[in-house]
């Protein structure tokens, strides 16, 4: 070890070095890994106001988690089934937005990345950047603007005659659904764009030309070369909607709610920190399964999801 | 200035990798000294060690008889050239070459005219304000000397800064090298696994392999007289033939291999004498010292063989044979004087060559094919 | 070979469907900032006004926001940068072994929901300010300090990522070169690394600072009582929505596109440039001007566009007469507008009699109660509360509510509240008591009021 570190100040001399170290570990120990801790510990203590924090009375316990499993204590119900539901629906609908982006995102990435060539094709490469850079609150806003009783979106139903009535995308989370999709849409069709781009042409031109139609090309040589892309881009969409919370808000008809919106409730209405917390810990959790999942089944390492 | 440099039971380790086992090496101050190996036989290992990028693990560096221990690369007095010669490519080629000159705080005006006089000496006046991208490779070469030069070292590092050049350019520059050695009159180190370089440029070459040094002499010596097996297949080509040795007499000894009885001379290591008999031992015959054995002129190691092939070279011809019960094809080279003619393939010829012409030395590593 | 053509058109048409998805919203967000509608819509088109950006600009509460939101940004700058640097100059220094455990920690802020990290940097910073007893306004409970922090942690991550993929390209040897040639560790840094680095230090800066501008999800838990650009947005979005976000929305849009389009234009030329010196090394080429084709550039047509727009906009503005064109819209909606109440009183005065005849007992009980209950509790109007008070239009809110009622009931495309409807205020007293009867609370909070004025078509 001490060979390491000599070395180390050797490569890199004193204040360098130092520099690095310390900002590395304050980056590390500081912002990641203790709040993190701090945050498992304190989802597992009770309820108390702040300045009973750190004494006896802020004892462990496990009442928060039971209280997402089965609700109040004295609730009729054998377990929390509004809270569940909530959970179930929230990873549910980010899988499947993940799933309906990966549809729409994989074609118009091959499409840029091997049919449309120069100026112009660059050009709608670039321009999928401005909708990225456009606030996600902003984005959201979009979305009600268009879906809203007296949204372009009806108004072009009824004028076809679909509807003569306007529909209430809203509350039927139609919105909210569209909205998601379109919130993180460019986290999928980067990764799989570059993936693709990388793909040399002629490994595509030998497959046609030994007759492959072409959808055999796209599923045996075209997409085991995405993979990476593509299972990048479905961990961050899926990692980005399951904890979005602009949008749910936003976009959220009344009676559903999205689960970040019950840790929002904990922390500000209810004022419930601890719960919040446990809530939170919950989605955490989920997400990281949902990673080592991807990484599992599509065999890629985890530096190449995030890039 | 000029200094030497002794490096004193080097080991260098890398984990349990050693990539310099014991090396002891005296480089005077002024000479040109090449590491002559192929890649991986820790030549720049050893030549980082000098630079100061590391440690060795056991034993001293000593640059003008002063212990290096401790002091890092920027405060030794040597300048190293690189493989890739890492010029700066955001600078001008005057600000590359000026660079050791602005760490130590020399005012512009001043580092101006330096690197002026520094493109002089390497034959590029007037390219100072062009970017380092807009130099050819040669050109780029001597910048990169330039610029170590501007540090103005005691010993000069070089490693491997030809590989990078096509054949032509790497002959001019061997020239233009060993040239500009002799007028700054400091110490190069010059590594390589080009033993043409080595041996044209240098007064001593130390050859290595596999973090051991094997010989060092000058460029004659290590190619006439190579001390280990090692070196006798490294250096040039060379014919090989393996047998045990029945007498040992004076400087040569009688080596009795399946092909027949061959005669060479037994090379020194250490002042000592390296064969006696009943020892297995490796008999080396260069391509150029065969000949064919027409009858006339007796020789001293007489081979039946079978032409294989034959190529010509322009200035030479390479005769390809399978000798008697030797599992490896012979080569012999002919200069084309005129007179010499070509055999046909399959025919029955005799090869020999004269006993102070064939090495005889201890059965050991050879170099990879 | 036809089938190959229809599958062209197929995908040709799903790409410019894919577009239309990406940009239609955006498109369409953009147009309703120049409506002179209160609501945000395109259809019907009222009048091309700017009066949006006036109402933007004299919004107080959004400009602390935008003032807090530059100020967190730039700290976020100072702040992630270095330690994205470090991060980066990091991974290529610990040992083979160790290197995927630090890579997985220092990368998982990405992946970890914004939320959680939100959260777990207001729980932490709270314990360490309770462990060193420090009062309520010290860093620890500071918004500002907390949101750099909280940000700081994943936005780290962008830069350091940014960091190694140009630190992949750097020549080690140039850092080895220079030491041996008597430059001290820090000259090193100095004048060889940073050089290098500067390109890739700027669009970490861009990225981090635009990453923090419109971070939400961390920053609604971190920033305690400080307002930023996002909260206050959010605040917005969520209780009613007025035009002047579009135009918010716009600005933005303008200026990323310009942003992005100048950066990209500067990035093609020096790459050009760079790509030609290395040709021009080779003797392939003679050095030329790489002026030839870069007015040329998609990029810079785009800015054009962009600023032809901008002047059209303003020349527009200044000649069509905003004012006049307002007067006439509403003149003509009261017409509609007062149309439409006579056939509604006719309706009512024929449903009331059908009811009265059918429900004896029950108008009785409720007798002092119009007939408009109907409608409330058939159309659960959830959200006719006033929500725009802020950036409402001049009407007086009286005149509002009341046409609102009947906006439940009739498609009301053109019935707006500033049509001045004085005669119908007893009618509007009347259906304000239902509201708030039949309106849970609970309804109103969660829909986030979505309809906005024209909303009460909603019920079902």
């Amino acid at each position: 070890m001490s060979t390491y570190w000599k070395d180390y100040f050797r490569r890199n001399g004193m204040a360098l070095g130092l520099f690095v170290l310390l900002a590395v570990m304050v980056w590390m120990l500081v912002m990641i890994i203790l709040p993190q801790l701090y945050m498992l510990d304190f989802s597992f203590r009770t309820n108390v106001p702040p300045p009973q924090w750190g004494t006896d009375t802020h004892t462990y316990t496990l009442e928060h988690y039971r209280y997402l499993l089965y609700g109040n204590v004295n609730a009729t119900e054998s377990f929390n089934y509004l809270d569940l539901g909530v959970f179930g629906r929230t990873i549910i609908a980010a899988v499947f937005v993940t799933f309906i982006d990966l549809c729409l995102c994989y074609p118009v990435a091959y499409y840029l990345a091997h049919v449309a060539k120069g100026g112009w094709g660059r050009l709608m490469v670039m321009s999928l950047i401005v909708p990225f850079w456009v606030n996600e609150l902003l984005r959201a806003f979009a979305f009600k603007v268009m879906f809203g009783t007296g949204g372009v979106i009806n108004d072009a139903l009824m004028w076809l005659g679909i509807l003569d009535q306007p529909y209430d995308f809203i509350r039927e989370n139609v919105a909210l659904y569209s909205g998601l999709s379109y919130a993180y849409i460019l986290l999928m069709i980067f990764p799989i764009y570059n993936a693709v781009e990388s793909l040399d042409r002629n490994q595509i031109e030998a497959a046609r030309d030994m007759g492959a139609p072409w959808w055999r090309i796209h599923w045996r040589v075209v997409i085991p070369h995405a993979k990476p892309g593509i299972t990048s881009g479905s961990t961050m969409v899926f990692m980005l909607t399951a904890g979005a919370l602009a949008a749910p808000q936003i976009l959220g008809g009344p009676s559903s709610l999205w689960f970040t919106q019950l840790v929002y409730k904990w922390f500000n209405n209810s004022a419930n920190w601890a719960r919040g917390s446990a809530y939170a810990l919950v989605l955490l959790v989920a997400c990281i399964v949902f990673v080592l999942l991807m990484m599992r089944i599509f065999k890629v390492k985890l530096g190449e999801i995030a890039r | 200035m000029s200094a030497d440099v002794k490096l004193e039971d080097v080991w260098i380790r890398f984990g349990s990798f050693e990539a310099a086992k014991d090396v002891n090496i005296h480089i005077q101050e002024g000479e040109f000294f090449s590491f002559l190996g192929p890649s991986g036989c820790g030549k720049t290992t050893l030549l980082r060690a000098v630079s100061g990028f590391l440690e060795p693990s056991e034993g001293k560096v000593l640059i003008g008889g002063q212990d290096m221990a401790g002091i890092g690369p920027n405060k030794r007095p040597t300048a190293l050239i690189f493989q890739n010669l890492a010029l700066f490519p955001l600078m001008k080629v005057w600000e590359n070459i000026a660079f050791p000159l602005e760490v130590r705080g020399v005012g512009k005006a001043e580092r101006r005219k330096r690197a002026d006089e520094l493109l002089e000496l390497i034959a590029l006046p007037d390219q100072g304000d062009k970017m380092v991208n807009e130099l050819s490779g040669g050109q780029k070469q001597r910048v990169a000397i330039a610029r170590a030069l501007a540090a103005e070292p005691d010993v000069l590092l070089l490693d491997e800064p030809l590989s990078a050049l096509d054949l032509k350019l790497r002959q001019h520059m061997r020239t233009e090298l060993r040239a500009i050695q002799q007028r700054v009159g400091i110490t190069f180190i010059y590594i390589t696994h080009d033993q043409g370089e080595a041996l044209t440029m240098s007064d001593h070459v130390a050859v290595m392999s596999q973090g051991v040094i094997e010989q060092v002499a000058d460029g004659n010596t290590i190619y006439d007289s190579p001390q280990t097996a090692f070196v006798a297949s490294f250096v040039g080509e060379n014919n090989h033939f393996q047998g045990k040795v029945t007498a040992a007499d004076g400087d040569m000894v009688t080596v009795e291999t399946p092909s027949g009885v061959l005669r060479g001379r037994n090379i020194e290591r250490d002042g000592k004498p390296q064969l006696a008999a009943g020892d297995q031992a490796l008999v080396f015959i260069r391509p150029e010292s065969l000949r064919f054995v027409d009858g006339e002129k007796k020789r001293d190691n007489v081979l039946e063989a079978t032409v294989e092939r034959q190529e010509f070279e322009g200035n030479f011809w390479q005769v390809f044979l399978q000798v008697k019960d030797c599992p490896r094809v012979v080569s012999l080279s002919m200069v084309n004087d005129g007179s010499s003619v070509g055999h046909d393939v399959g025919a029955q010829v005799k090869i020999g060559c004269d006993a102070a012409h064939a090495v005889a030395l201890p059965v050991g590593q050879m170099a990879a094919e | 070979m036809t089938s190959d053509r229809i599958r062209k058109f197929f995908v040709l048409f799903f790409v410019c469907g894919f577009f239309l998805y990406l940009f239609g919203p955006l498109i369409i967000m953009g147009l309703t900032a120049f409506n002179s509608s209160a609501f945000p819509r395109v259809a019907p088109w009222e009048c091309f006004t700017v009066e949006w950006f006036d109402v933007l600009s004299n919004d107080t509460r959004l400009l602390t926001g935008l003032r807090n939101s530059f100020l967190i940004g730039f700290g976020v700058v100072l702040f992630a940068v270095p330690l994205g640097l470090a991060g980066a100059l990091m991974l290529t220094q610990v040992r083979e072994r160790v290197r995927p455990w630090y890579y997985t920690i220092v990368i998982s802020p990405i992946l970890v929901p914004g939320v959680v990290l939100g959260i777990s940097t207001l729980l932490f910073w709270d314990r360490i300010g309770v462990m060193f007893g420090a009062s309520r306004d010290s860093l620890f409970y500071n918004g500002f300090f907390l949101t750099i922090i909280g940000q700081s942690t994943f936005i780290a991550a962008y830069t350091m990522l940014v960091f190694i993929s140009r630190l992949q390209r750097f020549d080690s040897a140039q850092e080895e070169a220079a030491l041996d040639l008597g430059a001290t560790h820090v000259q090193t840094f100095r004048k060889i690394l940073l050089p290098f680095l500067k390109p890739a230090i700027a669009s970490a800066a861009v990225l981090a600072f635009l990453a923090s501008f419109e971070n939400y999800n961390t920053t609604v838990f971190t920033a305690i009582s400080t307002s930023t650009l996002t909260t206050v947005l959010a605040s917005k979005v969520r209780y009613g929505i007025d035009p002047s976000i579009s135009a918010l929305a716009v600005s933005i849009v303008v200026l990323t596109v310009l942003g992005a389009a100048i950066h990209e234009v500067f990035k093609r030329r020096e790459e050009a440039e760079a790509r030609q010196a290395g040709l021009v090394a080779a003797g392939v080429m003679e050095r030329k001007s790489t002026q030839k084709q870069w007015f040329l550039e998609p990029a810079l047509i785009m800015i054009l566009l962009v600023f032809i727009a901008g002047l059209g906009t303003a020349f527009f503005a200044g000649t069509m007469g905003v004012e006049e064109c307002k007067v006439a819209v509403r003149e003509q909606k009261r017409i509609e507008t007062q149309k439409r109440i006579e056939e509604l009183q006719q309706r009512q005065q024929a449903e009331r009699a059908a009811q009265q005849a059918a429900e004896e007992a029950r108008r009785v009980e409720r007798s002092q109660r119009t007939g408009t209950e109907n409608f409330n509790s058939i159309f659960s109007s959830d959200n006719l509360q006033p929500q725009a008070g802020d950036t409402a239009p001049a009407t007086p809110q009286s005149e509002r509510a009341g046409t609102e009622n009947f906006n439940s009931i009739f498609d009301t495309q053109n019935l707006q509240q500033q049509s001045g409807q004085q005669e119908e205020a007893p009618a509007r007293t009347g259906t304000e008591n239902f509201n708030s009867i039949f309106d849970t609370q609970n309804l109103q909070q969660q829909s986030g009021q979505s309809e906005g004025q024209s909303g009460g078509q909603s019920g079902q």
